[in-house]
């Protein structure tokens, strides 16, 4: 957990932004509560039952986990100081994630909404596009598929060119 | 050196392993490896490489005690 330094509680060094066990998404919701926000948005990535016209039976997420929670950390850091937040805070799962059972957590929260919708969009986006994690579909059929990347190249035509949805409605 | 691959990059290497052979830079190593796998060269050409947890750029020297991470383009979330 990251807190702004103007709203202790203090950064948390030991949190794990990866893990390879169930993500306990009320137990951060509980922990993410500060009476100076009125505002708290939380994210969740969840495992759909179904990708480009077939079933999924689950997804296997990998990590490079220090170099990941490195980059995550930072992510959080920046965010904070942009959007002025009192807390933000992300983890993401790696190995087996069953269809319904959430992928990855994003919790903002700030005085008022605006600014925690913003950096949590803002958040997901990059964690998608920038951090070493990797899925792999598991289909019903028993084919696999890696994620090549996050879809971003098939329109900016580069693989380390993304699109950052928060920047689109800046724009708009 | 030590190499460390990921994703689908496990489908063509084994995920970790040592080079004895040197190589000057990160390019020279990313050209190598897409010589001994070949279907491999189009991923590994989409690849950011990272050494000691730090993001590294082609022309980076690479030292015999290095250990590189080769990161094909997330897909996470």
């Amino acid at each position: 957990m990251i807190a702004s330094p103007s709203y202790l509680p203090p950064v948390v060094d030991s949190f794990e932004y990866i893990s390879d066990k169930p993500l306990d998404i009320v137990g951060l919701l509980a922990q993410s509560r500060d009476p100076k926000a009125g505002a708290l948005v939380l994210f969740s990535g969840d495992v759909r039952d179904n990708n480009i016209g077939k079933e999924v039976a689950y997804l296997e997420y990998e990590a490079h986990t220090s170099l990941a929670s490195k980059m995550i950390r930072e992510i959080l850091e920046e965010a904070i100081v942009k959007w002025n937040l009192n807390l933000a805070i992300a983890q993401h799962r790696t190995g087996k994630v069953g269809v319904g059972e959430s992928a990855v957590v994003v919790i903002t929260s700030s005085p008022h909404r605006k600014e925690a919708y913003q950096a949590n969009r803002h958040i997901i986006d990059r964690i998608k596009h920038e951090v070493p994690i990797w899925k792999c579909e598991v289909f019903a059929d028993g084919t696999k598929q890696w994620g090549n990347n996050c879809n971003c190249s098939t329109i900016t035509g580069k693989a380390d060119q993304h699109i950052y949805e928060t920047s689109i409605e800046e724009k708009i | 050196m030590r190499v460390t691959v990921y994703a689908i990059l496990k489908d063509y290497f084994d995920s970790s392993f040592n080079l004895e052979e040197k190589f000057s830079s990160v390019e020279e190593l990313k050209n190598k490896l897409g010589q001994i796998k070949p279907k491999s060269a189009a991923v590994l050409n989409a690849c950011r490489f990272a050494v000691n947890d730090e993001f590294v750029n082609l022309d980076f020297k690479i030292k015999e005690d290095d250990s590189i991470s080769i990161l094909p383009p997330a897909s996470g979330g």
